[in-house]
């Protein structure tokens, strides 16, 4: 969907800064990181929908990156991107909570139609989160408070 | 680099010549050393031994007739002496005298000692003064002869043979007796014949003889082969010894008097009359006997040498045989353990790259992207320039496209890929697949001859996989026609129920492989295509994956007439890639 917030971690500068552009292009709200600490800080202060995720990098890297934004508990869908060499780790990561995984170099075209997909899942998710979170709110008033209270704590 | 790598290999092989022939020379000269000189070493010293043994034991017998000769001799004439001793003692010379009296005395004892011929007395002058025998002696006087001073001198005389006034080889026994002062002589006439029959007579085997001489070296017998009696010895006389000699007469010089073969001889002293008597034997009659023993253990020694030396040729050449076999199969596993390191240090180096370049290509891409974008977000643009970035673009679009492909083939070539494994009807897999090719293979006039076995278990492998092995092959069969107007591919396929697997068979009538080709082509970017038609991956790929399905693969090329792969496949893939296999599946 336009304007869905997608992050971008490749530690390839050049190639996340063609994608931002060409993504910004196709309407999306694109954030570029070159590692996997910098996509744990922005993700900690910003919410997003997607998350593009190069699973070789320097440092910390893809997998470990994907384990950390899962412990954020967050609604935002995983994107793995690889080269041929690591489908193995491609499929772990699908097994980590990844939604998908595309290899790279891959075209533009298939790109947004994955992230569109991932969006797809997280809205659904998310929509779901809320109506059970109204439904609990609805049997139980005091439920609210709660909800309000681990927002808090966050 | 192939010619090179051929030269090589055929040095090897010589090299390898050289080497067995080298092992089976030291083997069997070890075998040799170990059993042949041991036994030729016992052997020789045993029949050293023995016929040392044999040959002293023989000396002794020798001995043992000589000694007893001696002794049958020595009595006779002691006999005959004593006798005549005797009656002198006991009778007077006057009684004697008497011719009927000596007539009588001379019948008693020719009846009691026998052989001899006369007996005469004899007076103080040497004169007959009585004669009993067959010659007319009474008036010889003998007081002149040696005898006579002899047995006057000593009391008891034996003479030498001598022919004397009977002309005939004779030799006397003479004894004195002093009567009142006056000595008088008995003398006895021995006869010969029985003297000599008692030492010619004696046999030993064909060649043995027994004679005795005087101390001046005159035979007193007639001995068998070496004279007559009262000739001179040929041979010179021995000195006066105690107890009995044996030493070896070496053979006399050839066309001479003395041309006689080796002989062993044994002489010894009588002590009165003072002669020798001699006994001789050919050396090779007397030793014949050890001879013969000892060139039968000669002869076994020898053969059995040969036979342990036949038997150790046999042993050896049979050993360097299972050695050659043994070593042939090592290194065929040392080929077949190379090629698998080559695939497996190609493979992570291929995967390395080919995850590198998919970066720079995923960069080219969206640089790509962009570019085509702003075509597109442009209106000023001129129009034929447009279409021209746009052509441009796509072909930038078709190449990476290719570089993917390669990057591709890597990384399926490497290990990196899954496999899924399902059951697959063989027979049926390869229809399809022939199936999906056949328009291809028509075009060059290529038939393809399928020989299934009906009846096949299915496999349990992963089919995407298996059908990149059989398109890569029939795509390489149907290049191996290049030039040709027709040609067949026939493969077959064969149950293995000892290995539990499948044999396929590939067989195309292609151009065929070079001997130096046909042991690279499993190598990795090894390819006889034209730069930028093969990537030299398709036949390592490959080998690659039927060994990780747990098979195996071969080939056999003659170049003009055709190629064959054959490859193995198990019915059940390997565990480690069933153990990857759940893991996937449990995705």
């Amino acid at each position: 969907m336009k304007g869905s917030k997608i992050l971008l971690v490749d530690d390839e500068v050049v190639f996340t800064n063609n994608m931002s552009k060409l993504l910004t292009n196709r309407g999306y709200r694109v954030t570029a990181v070159n590692s996997g600490d910098a996509a744990i800080r922005v993700l900690d202060e910003e919410d997003f929908d997607v998350v593009v995720l190069d699973l070789k990098m320097p440092g910390m890297d893809g997998i470990t990156t994907l384990k950390e934004i899962k412990k954020l508990g967050l609604f935002t869908e995983t994107l793995v991107l690889t080269g041929h060499g690591s489908i193995d780790t491609a499929l772990e990561a699908t097994k980590l909570g990844a939604y998908d995984y595309l290899t790279k170099p891959c075209e533009i075209d298939e790109l947004v139609e994955k992230i569109e997909g991932a969006w797809g899942k997280k809205d659904d998710t998310e929509k779901k989160d809320i109506q059970e979170k109204i439904q609990k709110v609805v049997e139980s008033p005091k439920a609210a408070f709660s909800l309000f209270k681990r927002k808090k704590g966050k | 680099m192939g010619i090179n790598g051929s030269v090589y290999k055929k040095n090897e092989g010589a090299q390898g010549k050289v080497y067995y022939s080298r092992l089976y020379r030291r083997l069997i000269l070890l075998t040799l050393l170990c059993s042949v000189v041991p036994l030729l070493l016992v052997g020789w010293a045993i029949n050293i031994h023995y016929t040392r043994f044999a040959k002293s034991k023989m000396m002794n017998s020798f001995r043992t007739q000589v000694d007893y000769h001696q002794r049958m001799i020595e009595l006779f004439l002691k006999e005959r002496s004593s006798g005549l001793q005797l009656i002198a003692c006991t009778h007077s010379k006057g009684y004697l005298a008497e011719a009927s009296n000596l007539a009588y005395v001379f019948e008693i004892m020719k009846q009691e000692y026998g052989s001899i011929t006369d007996l005469g007395v004899i007076d103080g002058d040497g004169r007959h003064l009585a004669y009993i025998g067959p010659y007319d002696l009474m008036d010889k006087n003998y007081s002149g002869a040696f005898w006579f001073r002899e047995v006057m001198k000593k009391g008891i005389y034996i003479s030498d043979m001598f022919m004397g006034f009977r002309k005939v080889p004779h030799f006397i026994i003479a004894v004195t007796r002093a009567e009142r002062g006056e000595k008088w002589i008995l003398r006895a006439t021995i006869d010969t014949q029985a003297f000599r029959s008692l030492v010619e007579n004696v046999r030993i085997g064909k060649t043995g003889e027994v004679y005795l001489l005087n101390s001046q070296g005159i035979f007193q017998t007639s001995p068998r082969f070496s004279g007559n009696i009262m000739e001179k010895s040929p041979f010179p006389i021995e000195t006066v010894h105690e107890g009995t000699k044996i030493c070896l007469l070496e053979a006399g010089p050839k066309d001479s008097e003395q041309d006689f073969p080796r002989q062993i001889v044994a002489q010894s002293w009588l002590k009165e009359p003072r002669w020798l008597l001699v006994v001789k034997q050919n050396y090779s009659e007397a030793f014949n006997e050890v001879n013969r023993a000892n060139y039968a253990i000669l002869i076994f020694l020898h053969l059995s040498a040969l036979t342990i030396l036949i038997a150790s040729i046999f042993i050896t050449g049979h050993l360097i045989k299972v050695i050659k076999r043994r070593d042939a199969e090592a290194e065929q596993l040392n080929k077949q353990l190379l090629q698998a390191g080559k695939l497996a240090s190609v493979g992570e180096l291929s995967a390395g790259v080919a995850h590198e370049i998919n970066n720079p290509l995923a960069i080219i891409l969206t640089e790509r992207q962009i570019l085509l974008d702003l075509a597109e977000q442009t209106t000023t643009m001129d129009a034929d320039f447009k279409k021209e970035l746009v052509a441009s673009l796509s072909q930038i679009d078709v190449q990476v496209q290719r570089c993917k492909r390669i990057t591709q083939n890597l990384l399926r070539f490497s290990r990196r890929t899954t496999s899924v494994i399902e059951a697959v009807d063989l027979n049926e897999f390869i229809e399809e697949v022939v199936e999906l090719m056949e328009r291809e293979a028509r075009t060059s006039g290529i038939k393809f001859i399928p020989d299934l076995e009906e009846g096949l278990p299915p496999l349990l492998t992963d089919p995407s996989q298996l059908q990149q092995v059989f398109l890569n092959l029939i795509t390489n069969a149907i290049d191996a026609h290049d030039g040709r107007s027709y040609g067949s591919i026939r493969i077959s396929t064969r149950s293995k129920d000892k290995s539990e697997g499948v044999m396929v068979v590939f067989a195309d009538t292609g151009s065929g492989i070079s001997l130096e080709n046909l042991e690279k082509i499993f190598d990795p970017f090894f390819t006889t295509k034209p730069v930028g038609k093969g990537t030299g991956l398709g036949l390592s790929i490959c080998y690659s994956i039927i060994r990780r399905l747990g098979g195996d693969i071969s080939v056999q090329s003659e170049p003009g007439k055709g190629t064959e792969f054959t490859f193995f496949l198990p019915y059940s893939p390997p565990s480690d890639l069933q153990e990857s296999i759940n893991e996937v599946l449990e995705v």
